[in-house]
């Protein structure tokens, strides 16, 4: 087998032990690597119903055929497990050395079970591993505890750490890594705490197998020039992601308020030209030539790395527009290690509930130094910290008084920053992402405006959902790479089917990664059918509110306007036929045999019904 | 007539300035207005008004609010 190196290694923290397990060459072709192995693997081993938080789950570090290879942004890993966030399949990718020096130590993906008798760190040397304490960094925030391992590994080791979010079992708890990446806003973080599981770090030494190492050279180191000239050209990186916040802004679909409003007066003051100008350095992942890490000063003086998606969240859908501020809020986050999307959405949505009376309190929007004091409180499960801790959805339950009105987020997972009111595609693609309302599936606001109608409910926009999902959740999330070059930049997708062949030896297109990608999008749904049988259509709804002819805008471009219940039901049904699932959103069984999934589908009746 | 326009993004730094009150005659079309702001049209790039997308052809009327913005793809 080229391309991969066909191990996968195996850790039980409860008895310290570790074993290396190889895979076929049919389950590799099966499923390429990084999320389609996690899915696999979760799937077939996790008992129905364990506590995402116990023991029995298993928390997956997974990579790709060319990860770690030097081509375009192959420096990204896959963290997967059952998400204490959702009770569902959850996983995110995140930039880390770890996806390099994995490989090199000789495995493509690792799965770590059971629970340490104390804080542990996993030291992985090619074929050693060492269960070390890390007692001396228990406690300690992200960035100490990245400071700490540097210093004694030095910066040459891939590192996966968790800060007190994580350990505190924040349910909303990131994996993070190289100071400025973060990853798995499911909860990932929360697994590795609740097997006091502090840190990862990993060192190989050995070449990675690929079947034309030197056509693989030549293409990818070009690709990576290529990469880096395209960007310069179109001068992407300036505002990086952050330049679409003044476009939502102005096409009202920015969260502001709880996502009670889809723009502010204010915006410009947090928007891509003000993070451009503050600006005092810019990161990136390995292997990457399109840096979008934009770091600036916090309002404490400490050096921030944001990007739209935490901006928007922390600053106006908390109604702060002092982009200091925001970025504060965005270091507590980093260095906590919880989700800056899920913190943001979590406290928009306490200060509406006590705006509303749901509950008591004195937090409101625009206090930012309220808000630093309540992430601090969730990080340590303190006081309201402790309820604010298991998300929103948890939250709105505890408060009662109709706050669930006010959580927003689909199943368990609170929203990305796009204020869907009045964009039905994109309530969609945030509706069936398989992990809760996340962007990284599908985005497709710009498609709705400039090709269709944000009027229409039209088939089309199903089919563009279907055509990016095996795109960006099928084949990025499963060779693990960055979709930026080609989606920010139109560099295009017919080279990473180049990079993969040189690598494996296979003559893929990308019809073969969009089958793969259909496969782990069936299988995913039978993941929260077996979580949840009496699963539903229900559960790929958008919030109710945004079909609410009382919350919609007084003002601006969609002013008295809003989702349609029944328009979104036909959309959604247009989606489900054209993936053959049925009524119900689930594969038929037709549909999971086309995909080489008998087995599974035979498996299910046991917990579902299937038609 | 005077319309403002609103550039995003990498246009900010291509046209040197952000958001700005421009004077156009009257008739003026959406692809007039690109060029009269010297950006470069062959860059992909979605013109809205009110929130809705401008087709090229379209005519921009006095008072408008224009952005003109490169195309994302969310992230």
């Amino acid at each position: 087998m080229k391309g991969w190196i066909g191990r996968i290694l195996r850790i039980d923290l409860t008895d310290k032990t570790f074993r290396t397990e190889s895979f076929s060459v049919e389950f590799a072709h099966t499923w390429i690597g990084g999320r389609g192995f996690a899915a696999k693997i979760l799937y077939d081993e996790l008992a129905p119903g364990i506590d995402p938080l116990g023991p029995d789950n298993k928390l997956i570090v997974a990579l790709g055929p060319i990860s770690g290879i030097s081509a375009p942004n192959t420096g990204k890993a896959v963290v997967a497990a059952k998400s204490p966030s959702t009770g569902g399949y959850g996983d995110g990718n995140l930039g880390t050395r770890v996806a390099l020096e994995l490989r090199k130590a000789g495995y493509d993906a690792m799965v770590v079970e059971g629970k340490a008798d104390r804080p542990t760190m996993l030291l992985i040397e090619d074929d050693r591993v060492a269960f070390l304490p890390a007692d001396a960094v228990w406690g300690r925030g992200t960035y100490d505890t990245n400071d700490w391992i540097y210093a004694g590994y030095g910066k040459g080791v891939g590192v996966l750490t968790i800060g007190q979010g994580g350990e505190n079992l924040v349910r909303y708890a990131v994996v993070r890594s190289l100071e400025g990446r973060a990853g798995g806003r499911t909860g990932m973080g929360a697994v590795m705490g609740s097997k006091l599981l502090k840190a990862i770090v990993v060192k190989g030494t050995r070449p990675i197998p690929q079947a034309d190492p030197e056509g693989m050279k030549q293409a990818g180191l070009g690709g990576l020039r290529e990469v880096h000239r395209i960007d310069k050209e179109s001068g992407w990186s300036v505002q990086s992601t952050n330049g679409v916040l003044a476009w939502c802004n102005e096409v009202a679909a920015l969260p502001v308020r709880n996502f009670r409003k889809t723009s502010h007066p204010d915006a410009w003051k947090v928007d891509g030209e003000r993070l451009n100008d503050a600006r005092i350095a810019t990161y990136g992942c390995p292997n990457c030539t399109m840096h979008c890490g934009i770091a600036m000063h916090d309002a404490e003086g400490r050096e921030s790395e944001l990007d739209y998606e935490n901006v928007a969240l922390l600053g106006p859908n908390l109604e702060i527009f002092d982009l200091p501020q925001v970025a504060s809020l965005n270091y507590l986050c980093d260095d906590y290690g919880i989700d800056t999307m899920s913190s943001g959405g979590t406290l928009a949505f306490y200060a509406d509930a006590i705006d509303h009376g749901a509950t008591p309190g004195d937090f409101s929007f625009g206090d930012a130094d309220g808000a630093k004091t309540l992430l601090s409180m969730i990080a340590r499960r303190e006081g309201i910290g402790d309820v604010l801790a298991d998300g929103t959805r948890a939250a709105a339950r505890r408060f009662g008084h109709g706050s669930d009105a006010y959580a927003m987020q689909i199943k368990g997972l609170e929203l990305a920053a796009y204020n869907c009111k009045y964009i039905p595609g994109m309530a969609l693609a945030l509706g069936v992402s398989p992990i809760g309302a996340h962007h990284k599936e599908s985005w497709i606001i710009m498609f709705e405006l400039k090709e269709t109608s944000r009027d229409s409910y039209g088939p089309e926009k199903a089919q563009k959902i279907i055509d990016l999902q095996r795109i960006r959740g099928g084949m990025f999330e499963c060779i693990v790479s960055c979709r930026f070059p080609w989606i920010e930049n139109g560099w295009p997708l017919d080279h990473y089917p180049v990079y993969f062949n040189l690598s494996t030896g296979l003559d893929w297109t990308l019809d073969d990664f969009w089958t793969v990608g259909d496969r782990i999008y069936a299988l995913l749904k039978l993941f929260w059918l077996r979580e949840h049988p009496q699963t539903d259509r229900s559960s790929d709804f958008p919030p109710a509110v945004w079909f609410d002819s009382t919350n919609a805008d007084t003002e601006g471009p969609i002013a008295g306007l809003h989702l349609e219940y029944d328009k979104y039901d036909r959309l959604l049904q247009h989606y489900y036929d054209l993936r053959g699932y049925d009524q119900r959103g689930i594969p038929t069984m037709d549909t999971l045999r086309r995909l080489g999934l008998g087995a599974e589908a035979a498996g299910a009746a046991e917990f579902g019904r299937l038609t | 007539m005077k319309i403002t326009v609103k550039l995003i993004g990498s246009f900010v730094e291509a046209a040197g300035f952000g958001e700005r009150e421009v004077d156009v005659p009257p008739g003026t079309t959406i692809a007039g207005l690109v060029e009269l702001l010297a950006i470069e049209s062959s860059r992909p790039m979605i013109i809205t008004r009110n929130g809705r997308a401008f087709a090229d052809g379209d005519t921009v009327v006095s008072g408008d609010r224009i952005a003109i913005s490169p195309i994302y793809s969310g992230g």
